[in-house]
Parts: C-alpha cells; sequence; structure tokens
C-alpha cells in the first residue's frame, strides 16, 4: 500500500491541480526552443550588419563581415532543429513544390528560402567578390580553381563594377532589413497566432521577437568579435566595441519595456488565464523567466553595459564587462524562448493546473541534441571564415583610441 | 539615346535566378503526382493507393466458422467487445490457409497490460491494474482466461475500474472522504458496472452536509452560506467534486 501511495504520489506531484489527459507530455520540446533561438540570432546579426551598411556607422567596419558570416552560419543551421523535430527531412522539399497559402508554417519555407538566396548569400557575394576575384588569381592549386568557381564567372574588378557592387550591396541590404523582421517577426506570428493559447495569442508576440532576436544578435556578435580577435592574437577596436556595446544597451531597454508593456497589459486586462498564468511563472517558470530572463539576463547585463559605457572604467574591465554581459545575455535570450514554447504548454487549457516539461538527455529531442545544434553553428561559422576571411580588409587602420 | 553596358556580374546571377526557376519549374512538372489537388491539397491516387493494399484483417465474423467454441465464450464475457485479431493479430492469411500460417498466441504479460496497464488517459471505469503490483512475474492467463474474462472474485476498491478519480483525489483536499461518503452504490456495481449503475449526488445540500455554515461538522472545514454561494448552479459545475479548489 505505501507503494502504490508512493508511486501516485510520485505521478501526480509531477502536476498541480487539474489538467487534460493529453495535457501531460509536452508536443514541442526543447528542439522547437532552439529553433527561434537561432532564427533570432540569425536576424538579429543581420540587421547589426544593416546599421553598417545604410546608415553609414562606420565604426563598425570591423564587424561588419564578421556578422554577415555569423548570420549566415546561424541561418545554414536554423531549419535543423525543426528538421529533427518533425522526422521525415526528406520529403521537406514538397513544401517548395506545392505551396499551401492558408499554412504560415508552410509558406514559412518560402520565407527562409528568399532570406538566404536572395538576400544572405547575394549580399555577402557581392560584398566578397573583389577579394574572390583577387584570391582566385593569387591562390594555387585547387582552391584557386574553388575561388574560381565561387567568382561565377566574373573577373571584373574594374572601379566602375565595384562601385555597381556597392549599390547592388546597399540595395540589397535595404530589402534585406524588412526581409530580416519577417524572417523572425515571422516565428513570433507563428506563436501570437495561436488563439487558444494565451501564453502565445498576443499581436505584441512579432514584436517582442524581433527585438530580443536584434538583442541576441548583437550580443552574440560581440562575443564572437572578441573571441575571434583574442585568438588571432590582434587588438580589439574599441570604438567599434562601444558602439556594438551602446546599441546593445539600446536595443535591450526596447526589448524589455516591450516586454515589459506586453506583461503590464495582460495583467490589467487580467483574463481569466492571468490566474494560473501568475501561478506558472511562480513556479513552474520562476528559475527561467524571473532569475534567468529577468535578472541575469536583463538587469544585470542592462547595468554592467552602462556602467562599462558611459561610467569611468579602465578599456580592460569593459572588456571583461563587455563580454560578461553578451554572455548573460545569450542566457536570457534563450531562457525566453524557453519560456515562451515550453511555458505555453505547461498550463492546462482548462486553466486548472501546470504539468512539467520532462526534459530527457538522450534522443531525437533530447539535450544533446539541442546542445549539438547549438554547437554546429560555430563549427560551420569557422569554415566559413575559413574560406572567406572577414578580417584583412579593414584590420591595417584600426588603432586603439580611448573614447 | 545611349544604351547601357549591362554589368557583367549581373549575367551569372541572371543566369542562376533562370536556373533556380527552371529547376523548380522541371522538379514541379516531374516530381509533382499528377492527381494532387483533385480532391484537395494532396495527390488524389493516395486513397487508390491505400484501397489497393492486401487485406491483412479478416474480421470478428471470419474467425467464427471455425472457431465457434471460442466465439461463443468469449460472446459471453467482458471481452465480447475485444476483436480477436486485436489479440491475435492480423489473420486474413490463416483464412486462406489455416495450417500454412498460424496468428500469433499472446501469452507475455506486456500484451494484457497494453489495454489494461494503468494510464489516466483511458475512460474512467476501464479495469486498469498497476502491473508491477498486480501479481508480478507470473501470466496473466494463470488466473484469467483470456476469452473469458471474469474476476475470480469482485474487486474490493474503487481503484480497479476508477484509478485516476482515487488517485486526483487521493493528493486533494478531500482526501479523507471515502467513496461511498458521497456516491450510493449497489455491491453489483463492483461485478456489472454498465448495467448496475452507481449514483452520484444530485443536490446541491449534498455538499451542504459539511460545508453550509450551519452543518454539524469538523471545524476545519471551509464553510459557505449555501443559500447564496454559486446560487442557481450545483456545486460541481464549479468544483470539481474530486479535487476541489478554491482559490485559497
Ligand atoms: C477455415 C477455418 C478457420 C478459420 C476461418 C479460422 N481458423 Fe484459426 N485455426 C484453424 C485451424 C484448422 C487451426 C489449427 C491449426 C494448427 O493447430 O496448426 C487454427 C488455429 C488457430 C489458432 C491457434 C494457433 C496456435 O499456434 O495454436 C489461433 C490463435 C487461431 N486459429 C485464430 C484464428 C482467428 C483469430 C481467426 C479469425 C480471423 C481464425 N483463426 C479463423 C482454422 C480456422
Ligand atoms: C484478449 C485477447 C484475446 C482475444 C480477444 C482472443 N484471444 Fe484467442 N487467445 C488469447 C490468448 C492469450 C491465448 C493463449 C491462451 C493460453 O495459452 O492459455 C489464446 C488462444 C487462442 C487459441 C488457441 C487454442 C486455445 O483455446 O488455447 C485459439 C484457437 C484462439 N485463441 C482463437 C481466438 C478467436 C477465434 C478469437 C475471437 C473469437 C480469440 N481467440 C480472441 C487471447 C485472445
Ligand atoms: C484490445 C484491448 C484489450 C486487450 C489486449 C485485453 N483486454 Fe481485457 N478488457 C478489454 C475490454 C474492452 C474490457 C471490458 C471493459 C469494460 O467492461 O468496460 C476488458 C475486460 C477485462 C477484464 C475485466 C472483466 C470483468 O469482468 O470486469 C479482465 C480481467 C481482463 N479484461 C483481462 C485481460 C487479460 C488477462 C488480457 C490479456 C490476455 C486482456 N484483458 C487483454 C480490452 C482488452
Ligand atoms: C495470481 C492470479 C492473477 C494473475 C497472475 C493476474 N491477475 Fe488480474 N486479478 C486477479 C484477481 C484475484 C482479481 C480481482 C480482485 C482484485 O481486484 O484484486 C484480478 C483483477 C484484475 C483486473 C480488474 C481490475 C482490478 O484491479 O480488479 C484486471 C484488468 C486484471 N486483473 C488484469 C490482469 C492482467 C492484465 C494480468 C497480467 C498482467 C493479471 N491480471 C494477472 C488475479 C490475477
Ligand atoms: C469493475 C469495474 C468497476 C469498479 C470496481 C467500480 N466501478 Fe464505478 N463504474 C464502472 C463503469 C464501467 C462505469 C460506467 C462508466 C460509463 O459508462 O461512463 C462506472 C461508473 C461509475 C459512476 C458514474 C455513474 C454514472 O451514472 O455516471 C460512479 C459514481 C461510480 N462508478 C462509482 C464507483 C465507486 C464509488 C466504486 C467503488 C466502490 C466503483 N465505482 C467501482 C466500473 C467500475
Ligand atoms: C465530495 C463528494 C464525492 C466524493 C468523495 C467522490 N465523488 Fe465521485 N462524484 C461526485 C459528484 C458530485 C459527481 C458528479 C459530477 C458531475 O456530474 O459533474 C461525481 C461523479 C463521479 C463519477 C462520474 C464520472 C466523473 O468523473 O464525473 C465517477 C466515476 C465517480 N464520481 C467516482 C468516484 C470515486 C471512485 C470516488 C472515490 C475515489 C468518488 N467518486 C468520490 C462527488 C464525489
Ligand atoms: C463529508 C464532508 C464533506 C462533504 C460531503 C463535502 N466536503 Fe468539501 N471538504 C471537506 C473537507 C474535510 C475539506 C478539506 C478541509 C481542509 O482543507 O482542511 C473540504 C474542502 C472543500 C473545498 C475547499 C478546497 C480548497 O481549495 O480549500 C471545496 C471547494 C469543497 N470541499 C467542495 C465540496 C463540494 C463541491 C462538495 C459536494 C460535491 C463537497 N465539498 C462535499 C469535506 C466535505
Ligand atoms: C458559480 C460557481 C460556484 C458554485 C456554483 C459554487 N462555488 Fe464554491 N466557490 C466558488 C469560487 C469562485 C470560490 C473561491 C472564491 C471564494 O472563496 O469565494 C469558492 C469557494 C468555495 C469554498 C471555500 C470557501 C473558503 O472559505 O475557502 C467552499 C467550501 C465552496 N466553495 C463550496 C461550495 C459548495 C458546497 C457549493 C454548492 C452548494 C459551491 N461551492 C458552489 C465558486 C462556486
Amino acid at each position: 500500500m505505501e507503494l502504490i501511495l508512493g508511486n501516485i504520489v510520485n505521478d501526480l506531484s509531477k502536476i498541480t491541480g487539474y489538467i487534460y489527459p493529453n495535457e501531460f507530455e509536452l508536443h514541442w520540446g526543447i528542439l522547437v526552443v532552439v529553433y527561434p533561438y537561432l532564427t533570432g540570432l540569425v536576424a538579429g546579426a543581420f540587421i547589426l550588419a544593416s546599421l553598417e551598411r545604410v546608415f553609414d556607422v562606420s565604426s563598425l567596419q570591423p564587424v561588419y563581415r564578421l556578422s554577415l558570416l555569423t548570420a549566415l552560419a546561424f541561418l545554414l543551421v536554423a531549419p535543423l532543429p525543426l528538421l529533427a523535430h518533425l522526422g521525415h527531412p526528406l520529403r521537406s522539399y514538397q513544401m517548395f513544390l506545392t505551396p499551401h497559402t492558408k499554412s504560415a508554417m508552410a509558406m514559412f519555407g518560402f520565407v527562409y528560402a528568399w532570406y538566404l538566396m536572395v538576400v544572405l548569400l547575394l549580399e555577402i557575394w557581392f560584398d566578397y567578390r573583389k577579394s574572390i576575384v583577387v584570391w582566385s588569381n593569387e591562390k594555387r592549386g585547387v582552391t584557386r580553381y574553388f575561388y574560381k568557381f565561387l567568382t561565377l564567372g566574373t573577373t571584373d574588378i574594374s572601379d566602375r563594377a565595384l562601385r555597381f557592387d556597392d549599390k547592388i550591396g546597399r540595395i540589397i541590404t535595404i530589402i534585406g532589413i524588412p526581409s530580416a523582421f519577417l524572417l523572425h517577426g515571422y516565428v513570433g506570428f507563428i506563436f501570437g497566432s495561436v488563439k487558444a493559447n494565451p501564453w502565445w495569442s498576443s499581436v505584441l508576440m512579432p514584436i517582442v521577437f524581433l527585438f530580443s532576436a536584434i538583442v541576441s544578435g548583437i550580443a552574440l556578435v560581440i562575443m564572437i568579435y572578441m573571441v575571434t580577435t583574442m585568438f588571432r592574437w590582434k587588438r580589439l577596436s574599441m570604438p567599434c566595441l562601444n558602439k556594438l556595446a551602446e546599441l546593445l544597451f539600446y536595443a535591450i531597454i526596447v526589448d524589455f519595456s516591450l516586454e515589459l508593456l506586453d506583461f503590464v497589459q495582460r495583467l490589467y486586462e487580467a483574463e481569466e488565464s492571468i490566474t494560473i498564468l501568475s501561478q506558472m511563472i511562480s513556479s513552474r517558470l520562476f528559475i527561467s523567466l524571473i532569475i534567468s530572463q529577468i535578472i541575469l539576463g536583463t538587469l544585470v547585463p542592462t547595468i554592467s553595459l552602462a556602467w562599462a559605457r558611459f561610467g569611468r572604467v579602465p578599456d580592460e574591465m569593459r572588456r571583461l564587462m563587455y563580454f560578461i554581459a553578451a554572455l548573460l545575455i545569450q542566457v536570457g535570450i534563450f531562457s525566453t524562448r524557453w519560456n515562451v514554447v515550453i511555458g505555453g504548454q505547461l498550463f492546462s487549457k482548462s486553466l486548472r493546473g501546470l504539468t512539467v516539461y520532462k526534459l530527457e538527455l538522450f534522443g531525437l529531442e533530447g539535450a544533446l541534441t539541442a546542445g549539438l545544434l547549438l554547437i554546429l553553428p560555430f563549427l560551420v561559422l569557422f569554415v566559413l571564415t575559413r574560406v572567406l576571411p572577414p578580417w584583412s580588409a579593414v584590420e591595417s587602420h584600426v588603432s586603439e583610441s580611448p573614447v | 539615346m545611349k544604351v547601357k553596358k549591362i554589368p557583367q556580374q549581373l549575367i551569372p546571377l541572371a543566369f542562376l535566378l533562370a536556373l533556380a526557376v527552371a529547376a523548380l519549374v522541371i522538379m514541379r512538372l516531374v516530381l509533382l503526382p499528377e492527381t494532387f489537388g483533385e480532391y484537395g491539397h494532396y495527390r488524389a491516387l493516395a486513397v487508390d493507393d491505400v484501397a489497393a493494399l492486401d487485406i491483412a484483417y479478416a474480421g470478428h465474423q471470419a474467425c467464427a466458422e471455425c472457431h465457434d467454441d471460442v466465439y461463443e465464450l468469449k460472446q459471453q464475457s467482458n471481452h465480447r467487445g475485444v476483436a480477436c485479431e486485436a489479440c491475435h493479430g492480423p489473420a486474413a492469411a490463416h483464412i486462406e490457409a489455416p495450417d500454412e500460417y498460424a496468428p500469433e498466441v499472446p501469452r507475455n504479460r506486456e500484451h494484457c497490460t497494453l489495454c489494461h496497464g494503468y494510464n489516466p488517459t483511458r475512460p474512467t471505469g476501464f479495469p486498469q491494474i498497476i502491473p508491477e503490483l498486480h501479481n508480478p512475474r507470473q501470466p496473466c492467463m494463470t488466473c484469467h482466461q483470456p476469452h473469458h474474462p471474469e474476476l475470480p472474485h469482485a474487486p474490493e476498491e474503487c481503484a480497479a475500474c476508477h484509478r485516476q478519480i482515487v488517485n486526483e483525489k487521493a493528493v486533494s483536499h478531500h482526501a479523507s472522504l471515502s467513496c461511498t461518503t458521497c456516491h450510493d452504490l449497489p455491491a453489483e456495481h463492483l461485478v456489472d458496472p454498465v448495467m448496475v449503475r452507481a449514483l452520484k449526488p444530485s443536490t446541491r445540500e449534498k455538499c451542504g452536509q459539511c460545508h453550509a455554515s450551519n452543518a454539524d461538522s469538523a471545524p476545519e472545514i471551509p464553510r459557505i452560506e449555501l443559500a447564496t454561494h454559486g446560487e442557481g448552479y450545483l456545486c460541481w459545475e464549479c468544483h470539481y467534486p474530486h479535487q476541489p479548489e478554491a482559490n485559497r
């Protein structure tokens, strides 16, 4: 009898209140958390690159190419968690052959393809074209043919042609900004339009997603820039870092205000779901929302960014603070995605109870796969930087100047 | 008018674009199933494909022709609604050639627990056991005849068939109440539950016995004004009786 009771209590201690039987298991697991996290990084990194390009923020020059490559590396990996989650990756091409205009998820394939082929690859190609042509003449052996292939047969690097490249690049960037907004806004849109789920259903969702994407993208580029520069034994460009930190600071303020707005609006509306949602926040999501997303992922980095950027801090210390802030922001944004995806499934549609997410370690939907998918973009980025080194062009005239 | 020269770099790109469009068009022509979209957003011939599959199941009646003894026995029992092939597997081949192809005979415990293992999603009243606790390691057939699974004796506890409710109540505010506090039931309900129904409370006064402000019950029980609280509705239209909540 004790054993039976032990079993019962063990089974039921996982859930509180009343849940429908089919809510015990979550359908969207950690892979669906990884997916919006990755696309967010793509959109963020790209928007950062566009700033340099469109608004001529010249201090950002050292990270322009790096952020484009970062966006590409993460974009290439972004669909993998979805394919792993859905199974049948070999059928995915059919989505393009038989477009289903009434399905937001199916149309997303086109948004993705547009962004990859028309925006990112083209912009990178036009930007690197001169270098590729030069390399295809300088290098020897197989690499030479590889670069020859990348030139797509073009050889013209006259001033006129380069001016044209630049102009086209600018146009693509201008098209690219709304596309990047679309790419990640769309992910928010898919969650935001689930009418039956009060945690998701909000028109602010796409916008909140977008700004958190910008935040995470800038933070990521800061980290990658610092680490790659360190490993290449080069000096960091302090003006560039300061500018990045400044942008990050503004972005995080906007992002946090939007999230607060969303939150206050929900509290004030106090729809019938509010009770269970606040229960969920104070129990199931306490660590991932209050601690990890808000305190560690938003407040601490905001303060440390403001302090490091605008306070009187030695450069050495400043760099360290930037790096830690950027790292914390990554943790914070990952928690944001977690709280949206997992949180949206933790409470019962009866609004009467809460279930728990049982994360497994192994298996296709496990933590290991997720970890792998989070590491993979960095490997891709490593290869990309080997093929298309993003730094050579600007490094020579970088000097350390006090700001 | 001066005709501008097309920049060199646009030519390969235009070519690639044309290639991509052509590839998409060709792929659509070649790979798109002919009947796609005839009825809806799917391949119409898929319906015929499914219809053309080999028939694997023979159906309940087919078995009765030769195994009328088993069939009759089963029809008398609570397994009457369970088709022969639900346990013995698809047996159309067995009907064609009874001597060449013998259906599976599932003698392991796991087979029975597919349906009878405890699972909260099963309908209330469905007989369920916890395999680890219910006479472990012995084949079910030592005590239950699969074609006529009469219980050796009537179950002693409601949990035999209402385990989910019992579990929920066990951790609720009503844990101390026994089922029969609220449900009057004839003893036959335990044996023939579908024909002999248990009764459910029908009036607010039932709950009022303990919860009314003037009720003669233990002092720690929370009280309400029976006349006004949730007036016009039955208590269980707002409180699930097996796991009552009150926002406290
Ligand atoms: C045409 C007559 C016929 C029909 C119809 C028929 N069976 Fe049989 N079945 C037999 C015969 C004969 C045997 C004995 C063969 C043997 O002992 O190898 C048998 C044996 C069996 C066995 C025992 C196999 C074993 O390994 O001991 C099972 C189980 C069985 N049948 C199930 C079914 C089911 C289920 C159906 C309905 C889908 C069915 N049979 C329909 C003739 C039939
Ligand atoms: C609940 C699952 C179940 C259903 C339904 C079921 N059987 Fe069985 N059947 C078994 C099991 C288990 C055995 C093995 C019994 C044993 O070894 O004692 C068996 C044995 C048999 C045998 C072997 C001979 C014997 O009596 O031991 C035959 C023949 C048979 N079943 C036919 C049928 C037919 C015909 C039907 C449908 C009218 C049917 N069964 C429905 C589970 C089932
Ligand atoms: C395909 C699902 C299924 C399988 C497999 C199955 N059963 Fe059942 N069983 C049922 C159904 C349906 C009932 C009737 C429940 C009801 O009365 O509401 C039932 C009832 C019972 C009962 C209760 C009978 C009563 O009088 O209350 C017992 C005991 C039982 N089965 C034993 C077994 C054993 C032993 C096996 C394995 C040989 C088995 N069942 C396999 C579906 C199944
Ligand atoms: C040692 C004999 C024995 C074995 C082995 C056995 N049972 Fe039972 N079973 C009983 C008895 C006695 C009852 C009725 C009284 C009770 O509830 O304990 C029962 C009741 C049941 C019930 C009705 C619900 C309930 O809890 O009363 C089901 C369903 C059932 N058994 C299925 C199975 C299944 C499935 C297996 C194999 C995994 C199995 N039994 C093995 C003796 C046995
Ligand atoms: C042998 C299995 C079995 C056992 C043991 C059993 N029940 Fe039931 N009970 C059922 C079934 C089957 C139903 C009908 C479910 C349905 O058809 O909706 C049912 C229905 C009920 C209902 C609802 C009646 C209605 O009209 O909706 C109540 C109340 C109930 N049972 C109480 C009890 C209590 C209390 C016990 C323990 C003392 C108990 N049962 C033991 C199988 C069982
Ligand atoms: C506080 C009183 C109370 C207790 C104690 C209680 N029930 Fe009920 N039960 C009810 C009421 C009231 C209903 C009617 C609910 C409805 O119609 O929505 C009900 C309905 C049911 C039903 C019908 C299906 C359902 O879920 O609505 C079953 C089965 C049942 N009870 C079984 C049990 C069992 C088994 C126990 C003991 C573990 C138990 N009840 C204890 C008050 C109680
Ligand atoms: C036999 C007495 C008894 C009956 C009859 C009874 N209850 Fe209760 N009820 C209790 C007890 C004991 C508690 C728990 C008090 C405590 O938590 O200390 C309780 C608690 C509650 C609570 C408060 C739960 C909370 O969250 O604090 C509600 C609501 C409730 N019962 C509703 C009902 C309803 C509805 C019925 C009629 C279907 C009913 N009760 C019938 C004894 C009873
Ligand atoms: C219209 C919905 C509704 C109905 C009908 C209803 N209740 Fe409630 N009940 C509530 C709500 C909401 C609360 C919690 C808010 C509160 O304490 O007033 C509650 C609270 C309670 C409490 C806890 C009081 C406390 O002091 O903690 C008890 C006991 C209770 N109800 C019993 C009953 C009983 C018995 C009935 C039937 C006579 C009933 N309720 C009918 C909605 C309802």
